[in-house]
């Protein structure tokens, strides 16, 4: 039997849950409460409890205790779990700062998960099959990103920009899924910025930030990726790094600092925080004729929102946007519905994670925003592989755009 | 694979149908901390056909069902007892069913929760009133329906859940499908009222505690959520206890339809400013208990009578009112306008990290809960040794007391008491010692608190089996219980074990 050495770290969270089952169940229209797990309820019918958070809670428990083993199959159920941390949300949840229940001293699920994943990477029973291909791309030094492409490959948008400087005090971090999925959104992003007068540099020894390492368990290259990261964008004078993706801004932000114990010699930023400050010094020089309002509602990644607290910035940046009316889905901010890709599922359980994202798209369109928007590249892939299998009667009446396509269209 | 397995597969999918043994282990336990029951099989039914043919097939094979709701019993009531059995996980039946807007009633499959019922109601401006079990956004109908469930708002006005009650479909544990009430007549077309077409059968299966039949189908009340509503908190003065007693007696006699009326001991105050837990409470000079109100009407003018007549009997028992907003103290508006959190109820649950509930529901007349609550402190001062050995190995004490005391029907009240103790996982190592203490000390506070006369009525594993234990069921009651299950369930296959039914059967 393994030794659960991350897991057992995690005990106090472990026997800290009561099986209220409030993160499988809760309803609170009052406070904006509609459910909590997505993967659950994605499965519908199918949902048997170690889906959500207090079944498998259980099962860590009987873990711990000694009488039951790690093993492939239950790494098939952990891994479906987008990590989304709305148990934790819920878990937590007097939404009144006036009130706190202990629970969220005790309690980060997402920490467990991890735990558990870890372990199950540390066994022998993890990764499953495509996490493995991730993970080998991952570490290929030809590669160094979760794509599988060529490590030059991440860079050829940088091409059409020859102003881009390869060092200075303010440093965008690419990241792996725009460079390679979503170029014509960087290509807008430099739009912004080239219209509001602000250079940056890049650094072309990037690697990928490790973050779907982390999410999968696989921790052991991180510490060299973090250490390499740092290292290259230190020694290129940066005092502030900024970047488009969530994922890579929480990795940045909070795992580095977590992961070497120390505090990073600079800034780290996301760029709706560039372009909140852009727009605040009125140096993004928006279109005069708007015409009429259009509604657009705003997504939250978890990877900003539940996980970094960042959830006003964006909607602040929106509605300041000539011409819109930020208005909001039924879910928001710590309750907001996740679009199903993080935590290894978009890779590993690719229709699972479509179908959370059909869910949110509902939601938007039910809201009666027009456009559908969000500021993290790898919650725009999946729900755009959603939006994609829904049909016209949907699209006719939304639209889905990242922030940043939605500003530059604007400009 | 097993023949039950087998057989089960013909009648629900694989889909929902699980031997896996990481679901069995996410089955096995409740809220509590020391009961624990891994069943053989998960099965996830869609109806009442399909309940009743795993059913006939528990009865072929000789095999306990053990029916779960959201699972959140704090007694063990929704695991099996013992490592075996099928739990039937009813949470797929979730749906409204029907919506009688001009006779208001609702028809709903039992697995929906109390939360999404609500919110569904609340589009067309109506509550179930009594809002269920404390546990009311997650725990579901039936659940409710089988422990006459109070506390998740509303009880002080409506009384518990299954006064509500219209009509029930149930699958009896040998597979026979019934209706009750206005629906025991074929002819009856839509449910109406519980009572008539001979005996109350409906009440039979209320607050069995999933003994007597599975429910299926629940008709239930609703009502016009009234426009207007107010909530004020007050702290008590010295003596709180009778103090707090004279008032909800105070409310009783003077007639008033309070919504809820809610009174916190002064351990729960302390411990809440002390460990963070209610800020708002931080500006009391003096920690002593809080009570509070809740009470709605359908114009401004009835509301203002209600609060003048609240507002004199809480100034002639001189409380401190802390103000209206939740800031100053008001935690009744957080109850009734932001609905609350059920934690609020158990308050300390979690105060410490892994402490949980090892604690019990009754109920009792509003002018014995005073003694009742001495006599925990009593225990827990006999029992103090016992609790310092836990201490000793958990780093910190478990703690004894009552949670809210809450005004429910009649001159009645809801207490939750017992203790929140810690598990026998500790840091990497297991403590047996502790769970046997556990289960010990849960047995000797909740006999001390059956002796005083209350009634519990969420019993689960333990509370059903202790009072049979301590003899403190009536013979005769007992034997006619005892009769009905044989006649019903004559393989005792239902909820095997609860209320002893097993064993000599």
């Amino acid at each position: 039997m393994s030794e659960l050495k991350h897991l057992k770290k995690e005990w106090k969270a472990v026997f800290s849950c009561m099986g209220c089952g409030d993160c499988g169940y809760a309803i609170r229209p009052a406070v904006g409460r509609y459910l909590t797990c997505p993967v659950k309820e994605a499965k519908g019918e199918e949902g048997f409890e170690i889906i959500f958070s207090r079944g498998r809670m259980n099962v860590l428990k009987s873990l711990l205790e000694g009488q039951i083993p790690l093993s492939k199959e239950l790494a098939k159920w952990v891994y479906q779990c987008s990590e989304c941390g709305n148990c934790t949300e819920v878990c937590h949840m007097t939404q009144n700062e006036n009130i706190i229940l202990p629970t969220c001293k005790w309690i980060d699920h997402v920490k467990v998960w991890e735990a558990l994943r870890k372990d199950l990477i540390e066994s022998g029973f993890a990764p499953l099959d495509r996490h493995g291909n991730i993970i080998n791309y991952m570490n290929n030094d030809t590669m160094k990103n979760p794509y599988g492409e060529e490590k030059s490959k991440k860079f050829e948008w940088i091409k059409e920009f020859p102003e881009m400087k390869d060092r200075g005090e303010f440093m965008f971090f690419g990241g792996c899924t725009m460079p390679l999925r979503q170029v014509d959104t960087l290509k807008n992003m430099m739009k912004i910025l080239k219209a509001a007068g602000v250079e940056i540099a890049i650094s072309k020894d990037e690697w990928c930030c490790g973050s779907i390492g982390l999410r999968i368990g696989d921790i052991s290259p991180l510490t060299d990726i973090a250490k390499h990261n740092i290292e290259t964008f230190n020694n290129l004078g940066a005092k502030i790094i900024f970047t488009a993706c969530a994922g890579c801004y929480r990795t940045w932000k909070k795992d580095y600092p977590e992961l070497l114990g120390e505090v990073l010699p600079f800034e780290v930023k996301h760029i709706t925080e560039i372009l909140i400050d852009m727009l605040n010094s009125n140096k993004i020089p928006f279109k005069s004729d708007v015409g009429e309002k259009i509604k657009v509602t705003y997504h939250d990644p978890c990877h900003l929102g539940r996980h970094m607290n960042l959830y006003e910035i964006p909607r602040e940046l929106i509605s300041k946007i000539p011409g819109i009316m930020l208005i909001e889905m039924k879910r928001n901010r710590k309750n907001a519905w996740c679009c199903g890709a993080g935590g290894g599922v978009k890779s590993q359980f690719t229709d699972l994670a479509i179908e959370i994202s059909k869910e949110r798209i509902r939601e938007a369109l039910e809201s009666g925003a027009e456009i559908l928007t969000t500021s993290c590249p790898f919650c725009i892939g999946n729900l755009n592989d959603a939006y994609n299998q829904m049909g016209p009667e949907i699209q006719e009446k939304i639209k889905l755009i990242d922030i940043i396509d939605f500003i530059a269209s604007r400009i | 694979m097993s023949e039950l397995y087998k057989k089960l597969e013909t009648i629900v999918s694989d889909k929902y149908l699980s031997n896996d043994i990481y679901v069995r282990h996410a089955y096995s336990r409740n809220v509590d901390i020391v009961l624990q029951g891994v069943p053989d099989i998960v099965i996830r039914p869609k109806d009442a056909q399909e309940i009743s043919e795993i059913l006939k097939v528990a009865n072929e094979e000789n095999v306990s069902v053990i029916p779960r709701g959201a699972g959140i019993c704090e007694f063990g009531g929704s695991k099996p007892i013992g490592d075996n059995g099928i739990v039937l996980d009813l949470k797929r039946m979730d749906n409204i069913l029907k919506l009688d807007e001009e006779n208001l009633i609702v028809t709903v499959e039992a697995g929906i929760s109390w939360g999404k019922l609500n919110e569904n109601l609340c589009h067309f401006g109506l509550y179930t009133g009594c809002m269920g079990p404390g546990s009311g956004m997650s725990a579901s109908i039936g659940g409710g329906i089988s422990h006459h469930s109070v506390g998740g708002g509303g009880c002080a006005k409506f009384g518990a859940c299954t006064n509500q009650l219209v009509s029930l479909e149930v699958v009896l544990p040998t597979g026979e499908i019934i209706e009750t009430g206005s629906q025991a007549n074929r002819f009856s077309k839509f449910p109406f009222n519980k009572f008539g077409n001979g005996p109350d059968l409906a009440g039979l299966f209320c607050g069995d505690n999933g003994i007597f039949g599975v429910k299926t189908k629940v008709s239930l009340q609703v009502f016009p959520k009234p426009e207007f509503a107010e909530y004020k908190t007050f702290q008590l003065p010295r003596k709180e206890r009778e103090v707090s007693a004279k008032i909800l007696s105070e409310i009783r006699h003077k007639g008033i339809d309070v919504y809820d009326a809610i009174y916190l001991m002064d351990l729960l105050v302390r411990i809440y400013t002390q460990e963070g837990v209610m800020p708002m409470w931080n500006q009391l000079k003096k920690k002593r208990g809080v009570i509070f109100y809740t009470v709605e009407a359908n114009t401004e003018r009835e509301l203002a009578e209600k609060v003048n007549q609240l507002d004199k009997i809480m100034q002639d028992n001189k409380t401190e009112y802390l103000g209206s907003d939740i800031s100053e103290g008001n935690i009744a508006r957080w109850h009734y306008e932001e609905q609350g959190h059920w934690q609020f109820y158990h308050n300390l649950w979690g105060m410490f990290p892994t402490m949980q509930p090892l604690t019990a529901e009754c109920f009792c007349p509003i002018n014995i809960y005073p003694k009742i609550m001495d006599d925990i402190d009593q225990w827990d001062v006999e029992h103090d040794g016992d609790m310092r050995k836990i201490f000793e190995v958990a780093g910190n004490r478990p703690i004894t007391g009552s949670g809210p005391i809450l005004l429910i029907n009649g001159n009645n009240v809801e207490i939750t008491c017992g203790f929140a103790s810690f598990g026998s996982y500790i840091n990497g190592e297991m403590h047996h010692f502790i769970e046997d203490l556990n289960v010990a000390l849960w047995k000797s506070l909740l006999e001390r608190v059956t002796k005083h006369g209350v009634q519990w009525y969420m019993m689960g594993e333990f509370m059903s089996r202790l009072m049979v234990d301590i003899g403190a069921f009536s013979e005769e009651f007992y034997k006619l219980m005892k009769l009905i299950k044989k006649t019903v369930d004559p393989n005792m296959i239902l909820s095997r074990g609860k209320f002893n039914f097993w064993g000599d059967k």
